[in-house]
C-alpha cells in the first residue's frame, strides 16, 4: 500500500510542473493566481501522502493545515492586490 | 516552499510586461485605495470574521504543543501574525486599529523579547548557563526534566508573542507606507 502512495505523490508532482509552467509563462495575472493556489493544494496533498508513507498522519496533518491556511491568505492578499491596482 | 519566488516573479511579469499596459492606462488607481481598505465584499468579511478565532486557536496549538510535535514559537507567531493580517485586509484600517495598532505591536514584541530573555537571564540567576532550564526546578518545585519541558515552552510563548507582534508591524508598515491617517492630520491620537 505503500508503493500505491509513493506512485500517486510522483504523479502528483509531475503535475505540479504543469501548475508551474502556468503560472510562470501563463497570460495575465488571474492565471498565476489560480495556478499558485493549485500549486499548494496539491503540495497539501502531496504532505498528507508522506504522512501515510511514514505512518505519521497525525505529525503532517498539523503541517498541511498550516499550507492550506496560508494559501488561502495568500491567495486573498493577491486578489485584494489586484481589486487595488485594476491592472487585470 | 516554491510558492514565494513564483510570487515575486509574477507579480514582477505583471508589473513590468506590457501585455496590459493600455489596460492599465484607462483606469488608473486612485491614490486613496490602499491594501487596508475595507472591503465591500461581504462573503469575503463574513468567512474571515468565522475563521479568525480558529486560526487563531489552532495557533495557539501549534504554540502549545511545540516540543513535541511540528510547530513552535515562530510557526505559531507566523499563524497568529496572519490571522490579524486576514482581520486588517478584510475589516480595514480603522477597525484593525482597534485590535492591533503600531503602538500595540511593538508592546508585544518588546514583551516577547522580554519574557525570553527574562527566562534566559533566570537561569544565569540561579547558577547555570543561560537558558539552562534545569535549575528552574527549584522555582517551579518540579523535577528538573519537567522543568526543562516547562521552560521552553515558556521560551516559546515568548517566541509566539513577538514573532506575531513583528509580522503585524511588517505588513501594516508596508501596506500603509508607513504614513498613518492620523499622521497627516497631526497626530492627536495613538502616541
Amino acid at each position: 500500500m505503500s508503493n500505491f502512495f509513493i506512485y500517486l505523490g510522483m504523479g502528483l508532482f509531475s503535475l505540479v510542473f504543469l501548475c508551474l509552467y502556468r503560472g510562470v509563462f501563463g497570460p495575465g495575472v488571474l492565471n498565476r493566481i489560480a495556478a499558485i493556489s493549485a500549486i499548494g493544494t496539491k503540495t497539501l496533498v502531496i504532505l498528507l501522502l508522506m504522512g501515510f508513507i511514514y505512518d505519521r498522519v497525525e505529525m503532517f496533518i498539523d503541517i498541511s493545515m498550516v499550507y492550506a491556511l496560508l494559501n488561502f491568505i495568500g491567495t486573498i492578499t493577491a486578489a485584494k492586490y489586484l481589486e487595488i491596482k485594476r491592472e487585470v | 516552499m516554491i510558492r514565494l519566488p513564483v510570487i515575486c516573479y509574477s507579480f514582477l511579469v505583471a508589473r513590468y510586461s506590457n501585455e496590459y499596459q493600455e489596460t492599465s492606462n484607462e483606469q488608473p488607481a486612485t491614490s486613496n485605495e490602499t491594501m487596508t481598505q475595507v472591503t465591500d465584499d461581504i462573503i469575503i468579511r463574513t468567512v474571515a470574521r468565522i475563521l479568525i478565532p480558529f486560526i487563531q486557536l489552532y495557533a495557539l496549538y501549534v504554540i502549545m504543543h511545540g516540543h513535541h510535535s511540528p510547530g513552535g514559537g515562530f510557526q505559531g507567531g507566523v499563524i497568529l501574525g496572519a490571522s490579524f493580517i486576514l482581520y486588517l485586509i478584510t475589516h480595514g484600517l480603522e477597525e484593525a486599529k482597534i485590535r492591533m495598532s503600531e503602538v500595540k505591536a511593538g508592546l508585544f514584541s518588546s514583551f516577547g523579547l522580554l519574557i525570553y530573555s527574562g527566562i534566559g537571564l533566570l537561569c544565569l540567576i540561579l547558577g547555570s548557563n543561560y537558558l539552562d532550564y534545569g535549575k528552574l526546578s527549584a522555582i517551579l518545585r518540579v523535577i528538573p526534566a519537567q522543568a526543562r519541558s516547562l521552560g521552553i515552552l515558556g521560551v516559546e510563548i515568548g517566541v509566539g508573542i513577538a514573532v506575531m507582534a513583528v509580522m503585524f508591524s511588517i505588513f501594516f508598515d508596508i501596506s500603509t507606507g508607513g504614513i498613518l491617517p492620523e499622521d497627516e492630520e497631526g497626530g492627536q491620537e495613538g502616541r
